[in-house]
């Protein structure tokens, strides 16, 4: 995209009046969608998403300029307002980029960008019909087919020069059910860092659009959900976003290094139940929250957060490792260019334990089986958080019986992660977007059925 | 970028013609803000950024193609045509290709005007707000952070029909989000003021902030049952917000929205008015024309409980057999024309918050919501949404409570409510679009605590 030479002279400008540090991230981006509402193509979204930031560090201040201008004279120009907003001062670095390439641990076959509209569309019927025919009750079903290819440069004074192609495909289906007057939706919407290949045999369209409708039809079926304190078993896939929530974002150094989370100086502390693991791996092939390198360039890798309930580490980007005083975890993650970018999670979960699914069950006399759960939200510094339960079942003398609608689940992280006292065997993941102070970037969650032993249930 | 607009609409009319394609339409915002950041007691962060993009929507085969871009040379011109032809031939829906007319008369509402800070005085400003929070209490960490930034928005839209308007407005604000710690535990709050650096009171805002997250430390989680819900209006915006898809007919047309063919039938108590103004007082941006271009006025939605009218644009209104609300909408520059309000707010009743809480009696107070993405469904309209807030005892807001839920039905709560104050404000955010409410009192819902 830019040259080297290009990014020298750029990056010379930025700290021509005293930074200590500097970067370019330039980023060409083609988005595309495709919308089915009952079985008609509906919408496309095809956006070409191109630009450039340019952002320098002085000790512990950082300022950020973006561009949509990415000729040589917009970089210079961006170069330029950032070294003029730093202040006055003189160049006190010199700069050497050499070009880093990075190994590729997501292989893609079949770029979607290239593979045109009607296969895609092809893929979204199907798996619309198949959630559209499942049950009489199913009255509405609507899809997305999401494509991503995004490419981003990143060059820093550090002498850093490299590149990558993130490549991404998502299928969701959302079907509407309709019982005695009652409507409720169910979803189902898997996604890969993979191109079109993922609809050779790792991901049925049918299956996706039959376990939307399934659960939509469940539910409408359902009554609510009774209020108050229980015992809640989480199963694993989505269910993962417990500990995204009640966990995750206190241990990202956006909050951490601000002294602004529940986790501030417990290293090596005994934080969760020790039959708590839990992991960020970015390196996962082909998972829906890969990466090969961070926004800041760094490679990515394996982080172990939580092992047998101690703390180990956060998740740590350049800028808020200054503060710190510790090294990137290569978490430094952004929507786009026009974000600045800070820690943030991967591919996050909680390990596999020991325990039998079924011994988890049978331990609840009285309690909420959570088999699908929806999204939440947390406030970092208090680790207050909630989230929806999207299928719920009571269980009564240790089985499980009748759905339940309309639970949530809310509590405060620090406390649950202790309560988490059951860990099944069968790790799996589920896929979301998660927002946060640098925009909406993939992630994954994940892990196995658990029991948590007491948790504020709402329903009514 | 607006130079190159006018450069890039004429690269695009001259490739559509070339493809032979008759109606079009261009579709550009672009924004360019500057922000400063404070933490302890400098500056930690300075952001200044351009962003914004053109939309393409052309009529191919009676279909409406759509391709966006952030590169507006003369080659991506070229580029943008073939992309939304080619969307478009796979296109199923019925909907009718329409572009508005030029030459329509507009209402005008001046945006407000004031002298947009510089980078200079954003950060005068912000230095001067953590100094402030800082020795505003003793319980006031460190960790406090404040941001200060300032901008300017512009949306323009030109059509082959002799459409080519614009829209522009500048806008500052003030955010303060204090940390306290009472030595156990910490809590926190976020508020923000938008408008004139110089008519803005800091230290009320400060303060504002400061007792926020000062009252949400300590305090306990309530019982268990139905009782009274008093919504502040920072709870009962947020709802409306989340619920109010429902009252777009695309919603309605596709079969999601709950008011489907209910319009001129009581859908809330009598006493319930909710509007729709695109002019409201202190709106940041008001707007003239909507996304497709057509002219926008205030409406009634609901009048004294029963639904006037669901928001249409020009393709729903056609579907329907009527014309458009003048709501049509874009949730930004590269996503398809939709519908939604403009500043949609609850009228204002006669008494005041203290009047009913008062009221109330027992029960509970909200004035924080969360996780509302997730736990509110607006198709059926049930949910059970993590709060905050304070007990309601003997007529009076007493103990701060948190870690519950409050459960209901947005649909059956619209006959539910009881009371409304007075205490109705601007919407916080600033653009041109938003949600405000008064305080509400609701009868028949759920707490879940302890």
């Amino acid at each position: 995209m830019i040259s080297k030479e290009l990014c020298e002279r750029v990056l010379l400008r930025a700290v021509s009046t005293g930074a200590d540090y500097a970067e370019i991230f330039a980023e060409r981006t083609l988005n595309h969608s495709i919308e089915m509402v009952g079985g008609g193509v509906d919408a496309i979204n095809d956006n070409l998403v191109a630009g450039a930031a340019i952002r320098v560090y002085k000790g512990l201040r950082s300022v950020m300029a973006s561009t949509v201008d990415t000729s040589e004279a917009g970089l210079m120009k961006c170069a330029q307002r950032v070294a003029e907003a730093l202040g006055e001062g003189k160049a006190e670095i010199s700069i050497n980029l050499a070009e880093r390439v990075i190994a590729n641990i997501h292989q893609v076959l079949d770029a979607p960008s290239s593979a045109g509209n009607r296969r895609k569309v092809d893929i979204l019927r199907a798996a619309c019909s198949a959630a559209k025919e499942y049950d009489g009750a199913v009255r509405q079903v609507t899809g997305t087919f999401l494509d991503v290819d995004h490419n981003i440069l990143i060059a820093s004074t550090d002498g850093l020069y490299a590149a990558d192609r993130q490549i991404r495909t998502r299928l969701s289906v959302r079907a509407v059910a309709e019982k005695e007057g009652q409507t409720q939706t169910g979803s189902c919407s898997p996604g890969r860092r993979m191109g079109m290949e993922m609809f050779d045999g790792l991901i049925d369209p049918v299956s996706v659009g039959r376990e939307a409708a399934r659960q939509a039809v469940v539910m409408a079926g359902a009554g609510y959900c009774p209020a108050g304190v229980m015992p809640v078993a989480i199963e694993n896939g989505f269910g993962g976003v417990i500990f995204h929530e009640a966990c995750g974002h206190s241990l990202e150094a956006s909050s951490v290094a601000l002294n602004a989370s529940q986790f501030c100086g417990k290293l090596g502390q005994k934080i969760a139940n020790e039959k708590v693991t839990a992991i960020d791996d970015g390196t996962i092939p082909n998972a829906w929250g890969s990466i090969n390198i961070d926004d800041e360039g760094t490679p990515s890798r394996k982080r172990v957060l939580i092992e047998r309930g101690v703390l180990k580490t956060y998740m740590i980007d350049k800028f808020n490792g200054r503060r710190m005083g510790m090294e990137s975890t290569a978490s430094s993650r952004r929507q786009s260019y026009a974000y600045t970018p800070t820690s943030r999670m991967t591919n996050t979960y909680i390990a596999a334990g020991e325990d039998r699914n079924e011994d988890i069950i049978a331990s609840m006399e009285y309690g909420l089986y959570a088999r699908k759960m929806g999204g939440g939200s947390v406030n970092p510094v208090t680790g207050e958080f909630n989230f929806a339960v999207d299928e719920g079942y009571i269980v009564r003398d240790g089985k499980i019986c009748e759905p339940v609608r309309g639970a949530s689940l809310v509590g405060k992280g620090s406390e649950i992660i202790q309560r988490i006292d059951m860990v099944g065997t069968d790790m799996d993941m589920g896929q979301g977007m998660c927002g946060s102070s640098s925009g909406s970037i993939p992630t994954n969650v994940g892990q196995p059925l658990i029991r948590v032993s007491s948790i504020t249930v709402g329903g009514r | 970028m607006m130079a190159d607009f006018n450069e890039f609409k004429r690269w695009v009319a001259r490739a559509a013609e070339k493809a032979g394609i008759g109606d079009f339409e261009l579709y550009y915002t672009c924004g360019e803000s500057t922000e400063a950041e404070g933490f302890g007691h400098e500056i930690n962060g300075f952001t200044s950024s351009v962003e914004g993009g053109v939309s393409l929507r052309c009529a191919v085969g009676g279909k409406m193609g759509y391709a966006s871009t952030q590169e507006m040379g003369e080659s991506e011109a070229e580029e943008l045509v073939r992309r939304a032809a080619e969307n478009a031939a796979v296109l199923e829906s019925e909907e009718p290709t329409l572009f508005v007319e030029g030459g329509l008369a507009y209402e005008e509402h001046p945006a407000p005007e004031y002298p947009l800070p510089d980078a200079g005085e954003l950060t005068r400003i912000v230095l001067e707000l953590q100094e402030k929070m800082l020795a505003a209490d003793p319980m006031v960490t460190e960790s406090s952070q404040s941001v200060a930034a300032s901008g300017t928005e512009r949306v323009a839209i030109f059509n082959s029909r002799g459409l080519d308007v614009s829209a522009s407005a500048g806008m500052a604000s003030f955010g303060v989000a204090p940390i306290v710690s009472n030595g156990e535990e910490m809590s926190n709050e976020y508020e923000v003021k938008l408008g004139d650096p110089a008519k803005t009171d800091f230290d009320k805002l400060i303060e504002k902030a400061v007792t926020g997250a000062k009252n949400k430390l300590g305090g306990t989680v309530p019982e268990t049952g139905a009782m009274p819900v008093v919504f502040a209006p920072e709870a009962m915006r947020a709802l409306l917000g989340t619920f109010s898809s429902a009252f777009s007919s695309e919603m309605a047309q596709k079969g999601l929205s709950a008011l489907r063919d209910k319009e001129g039938e009581m859908v809330a108590g009598a006493n319930v008015t909710l509007v729709d103004d695109p002019f409201f007082a202190g709106v940041a941006m008001p707007m003239p024309f909507d996304a497709e271009g057509s002219p926008t006025h205030r409406k009634n939605v609901i009048e004294n409980g029963r639904l006037v009218t669901l928001l249409y644009n020009l393709q729903t209104g056609a579907k329907a057999g009527r014309g458009t609300t003048g709501n049509a909408a874009r949730a930004g520059y590269a996503s398809k024309v939709g519908v939604r309000p403009f500043v949609m707010y609850l009228a204002p009743g006669d008494l005041s918050e203290e009047e009913l809480i008062r009221k109330a009696g027992r029960g509970v107070y909200i004035n924080m919501l969360g996780g509302l993405h997730a736990g509110a469904n607006p198709i059926s309209g049930d949910f059970s949404l993590q709060s905050g807030g304070f007990l309601i005892e003997d007529g009076k807001k007493t103990t701060p409570i948190k870690s519950f839920t409050v459960a209901g039905n947005f649909f059956t709560m619209l006959s539910q409510i009881t009371d409304i104050a007075s205490n109705l404000e601007p919407p916080r955010g600033g653009g041109s679009r938003g949600f405000t409410s008064p305080s509400v009192l609701v009868e028949g819902l759920t707490v879940a605590g302890k």
